[in-house]
Protein backbone atom coordinates (compact mmCIF):
# COMPACT_ATOMS: atom_id res chain seq x y z
CA UNK A 1 0.00 0.00 0.00
CA UNK A 2 1.49 3.47 -0.96
CA UNK A 3 -0.11 6.10 0.63
CA UNK A 4 -1.96 10.00 -1.15
CA UNK A 5 0.30 11.45 -3.38
CA UNK A 6 0.09 14.67 -5.75
CA UNK A 7 -0.31 13.04 -9.56
CA UNK A 8 -1.11 14.65 -12.59
CA UNK A 9 -3.43 17.42 -11.01
CA UNK A 10 -4.91 14.21 -8.77
CA UNK A 11 -4.18 12.75 -5.29
CA UNK A 12 -2.70 8.97 -6.19
CA UNK A 13 -2.64 5.95 -3.76
CA UNK A 14 -1.66 2.40 -4.72
CA UNK A 15 -3.10 -0.31 -3.16
CA UNK A 16 -2.84 -4.53 -4.31
CA UNK A 17 -5.76 -6.21 -5.86
CA UNK A 18 -6.34 -7.57 -1.70
CA UNK A 19 -5.93 -4.23 -0.24
CA UNK A 20 -8.57 -3.31 -3.11
CA UNK A 21 -10.89 -5.77 -2.36
CA UNK A 22 -10.60 -5.78 1.45
CA UNK A 23 -11.28 -1.48 1.45
CA UNK A 24 -13.87 -1.97 -1.31
CA UNK A 25 -15.92 -4.69 0.73
CA UNK A 26 -15.49 -2.84 3.71
CA UNK A 27 -17.00 0.29 2.13
CA UNK A 28 -19.75 -1.79 0.56
CA UNK A 29 -20.41 -2.55 3.92
CA UNK A 30 -21.12 0.10 5.43
CA UNK A 31 -23.07 1.33 2.47
CA UNK A 32 -25.26 -1.91 3.68
CA UNK A 33 -25.46 -0.18 6.60
CA UNK A 34 -26.24 3.18 5.50
CA UNK A 35 -28.59 1.93 2.75
CA UNK A 36 -29.87 -1.52 3.48
CA UNK A 37 -29.18 -1.70 -0.29
CA UNK A 38 -26.00 -3.40 -1.31
CA UNK A 39 -23.36 -1.47 -4.04
CA UNK A 40 -22.90 -3.42 -7.65
CA UNK A 41 -26.26 -4.56 -7.57
CA UNK A 42 -29.10 -2.89 -10.38
CA UNK A 43 -32.01 -2.27 -8.00
CA UNK A 44 -33.63 0.43 -10.44
CA UNK A 45 -34.19 -2.56 -12.45
CA UNK A 46 -35.84 -5.03 -10.60
CA UNK A 47 -37.87 -2.60 -8.20
CA UNK A 48 -41.63 -1.90 -8.77
CA UNK A 49 -42.63 1.45 -8.13
CA UNK A 50 -44.47 -0.09 -5.06
CA UNK A 51 -41.03 -1.55 -3.81
CA UNK A 52 -39.46 1.95 -4.12
CA UNK A 53 -41.89 3.66 -2.23
CA UNK A 54 -42.22 0.94 1.01
CA UNK A 55 -38.38 1.82 0.85
CA UNK A 56 -38.95 5.40 1.16
CA UNK A 57 -41.34 4.78 3.81
CA UNK A 58 -38.65 2.51 5.47
CA UNK A 59 -36.10 5.56 5.25
CA UNK A 60 -38.88 7.94 6.39
CA UNK A 61 -39.71 5.42 9.96
CA UNK A 62 -36.10 5.03 10.22
CA UNK A 63 -35.42 8.96 10.68
CA UNK A 64 -37.79 9.40 13.72
CA UNK A 65 -35.85 7.99 15.96
CA UNK A 66 -31.69 7.25 16.78
CA UNK A 67 -30.76 4.56 14.94
CA UNK A 68 -30.43 1.56 17.30
CA UNK A 69 -26.64 0.23 15.62
CA UNK A 70 -24.05 2.29 17.88
CA UNK A 71 -21.98 2.31 14.79
CA UNK A 72 -24.77 3.95 12.75
CA UNK A 73 -25.63 6.04 15.43
CA UNK A 74 -21.84 7.46 15.23
CA UNK A 75 -22.31 8.83 11.61
CA UNK A 76 -25.75 10.13 12.15
CA UNK A 77 -25.76 11.42 16.00
CA UNK A 78 -28.22 12.70 17.97
CA UNK A 79 -27.86 16.61 17.24
CA UNK A 80 -29.04 17.63 20.88
CA UNK A 81 -28.79 14.89 23.57
CA UNK A 82 -30.64 16.80 26.28
CA UNK A 83 -34.08 18.03 24.01
CA UNK A 84 -35.84 15.37 22.63
CA UNK A 85 -37.80 17.79 20.78
CA UNK A 86 -35.28 19.38 19.02
CA UNK A 87 -32.99 15.96 18.36
CA UNK A 88 -36.57 14.26 16.76
CA UNK A 89 -37.20 17.42 14.34
CA UNK A 90 -33.77 17.51 13.36
CA UNK A 91 -33.28 13.99 12.10
CA UNK A 92 -36.89 14.13 10.32
CA UNK A 93 -35.62 17.21 8.79
CA UNK A 94 -31.88 16.28 7.95
CA UNK A 95 -31.42 11.97 8.31
CA UNK A 96 -32.35 10.96 4.91
CA UNK A 97 -30.63 13.73 3.41
CA UNK A 98 -27.25 12.78 5.41
CA UNK A 99 -27.93 9.25 4.45
CA UNK A 100 -27.89 9.79 0.63
CA UNK A 101 -25.10 11.91 0.50
CA UNK A 102 -23.13 9.29 2.80
CA UNK A 103 -24.25 5.95 0.38
CA UNK A 104 -23.66 8.17 -3.09
CA UNK A 105 -19.97 9.15 -1.41
CA UNK A 106 -19.15 5.55 -0.63
CA UNK A 107 -20.34 4.53 -4.06
CA UNK A 108 -18.09 6.29 -5.79
CA UNK A 109 -15.19 5.20 -3.67
CA UNK A 110 -16.38 1.35 -4.18
CA UNK A 111 -16.94 1.71 -8.12
CA UNK A 112 -13.17 3.63 -8.18
CA UNK A 113 -11.67 0.73 -6.51
CA UNK A 114 -13.21 -1.81 -8.40
CA UNK A 115 -11.58 -0.59 -11.67
CA UNK A 116 -8.54 -2.80 -12.80
CA UNK A 117 -4.83 -1.47 -11.57
CA UNK A 118 -3.45 -0.79 -8.40
CA UNK A 119 -3.43 2.96 -8.73
CA UNK A 120 -6.24 4.51 -6.53
CA UNK A 121 -6.95 8.08 -8.38
CA UNK A 122 -8.61 10.87 -6.59
CA UNK A 123 -9.66 13.78 -8.49
CA UNK A 124 -8.68 16.78 -6.82
CA UNK A 125 -12.51 18.10 -6.51
CA UNK A 126 -13.39 15.00 -4.83
CA UNK A 127 -10.37 14.99 -2.34
CA UNK A 128 -12.83 15.97 0.44
CA UNK A 129 -15.59 13.60 0.04
CA UNK A 130 -13.46 10.91 -0.14
CA UNK A 131 -11.71 12.06 3.16
CA UNK A 132 -15.10 12.46 4.67
CA UNK A 133 -16.68 8.77 3.29
CA UNK A 134 -13.27 7.56 5.02
CA UNK A 135 -13.81 9.06 7.93
CA UNK A 136 -17.44 7.15 7.93
CA UNK A 137 -15.68 4.38 7.54
CA UNK A 138 -13.60 4.72 10.18
CA UNK A 139 -16.29 5.89 13.05
CA UNK A 140 -18.22 2.45 12.15
CA UNK A 141 -14.72 0.22 12.61
CA UNK A 142 -14.05 2.53 15.79
CA UNK A 143 -17.77 1.38 17.15
CA UNK A 144 -17.14 -2.23 16.27
CA UNK A 145 -13.86 -1.88 17.77
CA UNK A 146 -15.31 0.09 20.79
CA UNK A 147 -13.43 2.93 20.62
CA UNK A 148 -14.78 5.96 22.96
CA UNK A 149 -12.10 7.59 24.09
CA UNK A 150 -8.21 8.68 22.84
CA UNK A 151 -7.33 6.61 25.72
CA UNK A 152 -9.41 3.49 24.07
CA UNK A 153 -7.13 4.16 20.75
CA UNK A 154 -4.06 4.03 22.21
CA UNK A 155 -4.76 0.63 23.88
CA UNK A 156 -6.11 -0.24 20.24
CA UNK A 157 -2.46 0.74 19.29
CA UNK A 158 -0.63 -1.29 21.82
CA UNK A 159 -2.54 -4.22 21.40
CA UNK A 160 -1.52 -4.18 17.42
CA UNK A 161 2.17 -3.72 18.04
CA UNK A 162 2.08 -6.85 20.91
CA UNK A 163 0.26 -8.91 18.10
CA UNK A 164 2.61 -8.07 15.29
CA UNK A 165 5.62 -8.23 17.70
CA UNK A 166 3.93 -11.87 18.60
CA UNK A 167 3.82 -12.62 14.91
CA UNK A 168 7.45 -11.67 13.89
CA UNK A 169 8.09 -13.80 16.52
CA UNK A 170 6.71 -16.42 14.82
CA UNK A 171 4.55 -17.54 18.01
CA UNK A 172 1.24 -18.28 17.04
CA UNK A 173 -0.99 -17.51 19.75
CA UNK A 174 1.44 -15.67 22.09
CA UNK A 175 -0.82 -12.35 21.61
CA UNK A 176 -3.74 -12.49 23.80
CA UNK A 177 -5.54 -10.31 21.89
CA UNK A 178 -8.73 -11.39 19.54
CA UNK A 179 -7.08 -12.16 16.01
CA UNK A 180 -10.59 -10.74 14.64
CA UNK A 181 -9.88 -7.74 16.76
CA UNK A 182 -6.18 -7.59 15.44
CA UNK A 183 -7.30 -7.76 11.89
CA UNK A 184 -10.48 -4.71 12.04
CA UNK A 185 -7.56 -2.38 14.12
CA UNK A 186 -4.97 -2.70 11.73
CA UNK A 187 -7.40 -2.13 8.73
CA UNK A 188 -8.34 0.79 10.86
CA UNK A 189 -5.24 1.77 11.44
CA UNK A 190 -4.48 1.58 7.68
CA UNK A 191 -7.40 3.40 6.40
CA UNK A 192 -6.59 6.20 9.05
CA UNK A 193 -2.82 6.36 7.54
CA UNK A 194 -4.34 6.79 3.65
CA UNK A 195 -6.79 9.58 4.93
CA UNK A 196 -4.31 11.35 6.65
CA UNK A 197 -2.10 11.10 3.45
CA UNK A 198 -4.79 12.47 1.25
CA UNK A 199 -5.49 14.92 4.19
CA UNK A 200 -2.40 16.80 3.28
CA UNK A 201 -3.07 16.50 -0.06
CA UNK A 202 -6.05 18.46 0.44
CA UNK A 203 -4.11 20.61 2.46
CA UNK A 204 -1.01 21.69 0.65
CA UNK A 205 -2.16 25.03 -0.35
CA UNK A 206 -4.38 26.32 2.94
CA UNK A 207 -2.90 28.88 4.63
CA UNK B 1 -9.21 13.07 18.11
CA UNK B 2 -5.98 11.99 16.70
CA UNK B 3 -2.53 13.27 15.38
CA UNK B 4 -1.73 10.52 12.37
CA UNK B 5 0.78 12.86 11.44
CA UNK B 6 2.94 11.91 14.53
CA UNK B 7 3.22 8.38 13.81
CA UNK B 8 3.61 9.10 9.99
CA UNK B 9 6.17 11.93 8.35
CA UNK B 10 3.74 14.12 7.55
CA UNK B 11 4.37 17.31 9.99
CA UNK B 12 1.21 19.71 10.84
CA UNK B 13 2.32 22.30 13.01
CA UNK B 14 -0.35 23.64 16.23
CA UNK B 15 -0.95 26.71 17.34
CA UNK B 16 -2.71 27.30 20.56
CA UNK B 17 -5.15 31.25 19.93
CA UNK B 18 -7.71 32.29 21.79
CA UNK B 19 -10.69 32.97 20.04
CA UNK B 20 -14.27 34.03 21.34
CA UNK B 21 -17.53 33.59 19.68
CA UNK B 22 -19.36 37.07 19.22
CA UNK B 23 -22.99 36.45 20.00
CA UNK B 24 -25.33 39.09 17.77
CA UNK B 25 -28.50 38.99 18.57
CA UNK B 26 -31.44 40.76 20.46
CA UNK B 27 -32.59 38.36 22.83
CA UNK B 28 -30.62 35.77 24.46
CA UNK B 29 -33.28 32.86 24.05
CA UNK B 30 -33.35 33.61 20.16
CA UNK B 31 -29.43 32.35 20.45
CA UNK B 32 -28.42 28.72 19.33
CA UNK B 33 -24.73 27.00 19.61
CA UNK B 34 -23.33 24.44 17.29
CA UNK B 35 -20.91 22.49 19.30
CA UNK B 36 -18.39 20.43 18.03
CA UNK B 37 -17.17 17.35 20.37
CA UNK B 38 -13.82 15.12 20.91
CA UNK B 39 -13.72 12.11 19.51
CA UNK B 40 -11.06 9.40 19.15
CA UNK B 41 -11.75 8.86 15.34
CA UNK B 42 -11.27 12.24 13.70
CA UNK B 43 -8.11 13.21 12.14
CA UNK B 44 -6.68 16.60 13.24
CA UNK B 45 -5.68 17.93 10.18
CA UNK B 46 -9.49 16.95 8.80
CA UNK B 47 -11.36 18.74 11.39
CA UNK B 48 -9.07 21.49 10.79
CA UNK B 49 -9.54 21.43 6.85
CA UNK B 50 -13.25 20.92 7.73
CA UNK B 51 -13.35 24.50 9.99
CA UNK B 52 -11.12 26.10 7.19
CA UNK B 53 -13.28 25.28 4.65
CA UNK B 54 -16.57 25.38 5.99
CA UNK B 55 -16.37 28.09 8.22
CA UNK B 56 -13.87 30.15 6.40
CA UNK B 57 -11.75 30.65 8.94
CA UNK B 58 -7.85 30.74 8.63
CA UNK B 59 -5.39 28.16 9.08
CA UNK B 60 -4.24 29.20 12.23
CA UNK B 61 -8.02 30.00 14.06
CA UNK B 62 -9.04 26.80 12.59
CA UNK B 63 -6.64 25.09 14.17
CA UNK B 64 -6.64 26.70 17.94
CA UNK B 65 -10.46 25.35 17.58
CA UNK B 66 -9.67 21.73 16.85
CA UNK B 67 -7.24 22.15 19.25
CA UNK B 68 -9.81 23.30 21.97
CA UNK B 69 -11.76 20.72 21.22
CA UNK B 70 -9.53 18.17 21.61
CA UNK B 71 -7.47 19.45 24.53
CA UNK B 72 -11.16 20.66 26.46
CA UNK B 73 -13.62 17.71 25.38
CA UNK B 74 -15.34 20.55 23.01
CA UNK B 75 -15.76 23.70 21.67
CA UNK B 76 -18.69 25.89 20.53
CA UNK B 77 -18.20 26.52 16.81
CA UNK B 78 -21.29 29.14 15.47
CA UNK B 79 -24.05 30.42 16.91
CA UNK B 80 -27.67 32.19 15.86
CA UNK B 81 -31.00 30.96 15.27
CA UNK B 82 -32.36 27.63 15.29
CA UNK B 83 -32.48 27.34 11.28
CA UNK B 84 -28.76 28.35 10.93
CA UNK B 85 -27.78 25.97 14.14
CA UNK B 86 -29.37 23.40 12.35
CA UNK B 87 -27.92 24.21 9.01
CA UNK B 88 -23.94 24.03 10.57
CA UNK B 89 -24.99 21.07 12.75
CA UNK B 90 -26.09 18.91 9.69
CA UNK B 91 -22.60 20.06 7.57
CA UNK B 92 -20.87 18.81 10.39
CA UNK B 93 -22.29 15.56 10.68
CA UNK B 94 -22.06 15.34 6.72
CA UNK B 95 -18.10 15.15 7.35
CA UNK B 96 -18.45 12.86 10.33
CA UNK B 97 -17.72 15.42 13.21
CA UNK B 98 -19.70 14.96 16.56
CA UNK B 99 -21.64 17.92 16.41
CA UNK B 100 -25.15 19.09 18.92
CA UNK B 101 -26.79 22.12 18.95
CA UNK B 102 -28.54 23.69 22.08
CA UNK B 103 -29.71 27.11 23.28
CA UNK B 104 -27.48 29.45 24.25
CA UNK B 105 -26.09 29.43 28.29
CA UNK B 106 -27.72 26.20 28.79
Amino acid sequence: MRAFEARNGAAVAELDAEERAVVARVIADVGLLLAGEAFGTQREQVETPEEELFRHLRGFEAALSDPEDPAVLRILPNAAPDDREVADEFRRLTEPDLRATKVERLRVIWEALNEDGPEWEVPADEAMSTAAALTDVRLVLAARLGLDTDEDADVLHREIEMAEHAMEAGVEGASSVNPERVWLGMLYQALTWLQESLMTYVMRDDV
Amino acid sequence: MIDASRTYPVGVSTQQQGVTDVVVATRLDDVWVTIVWNDPVNLMSYVTHVFQSYFGWSRERAQARMQEVHTEGKSVVSSGGREKMEIDVQAMHSFGLWATMQRSGQ
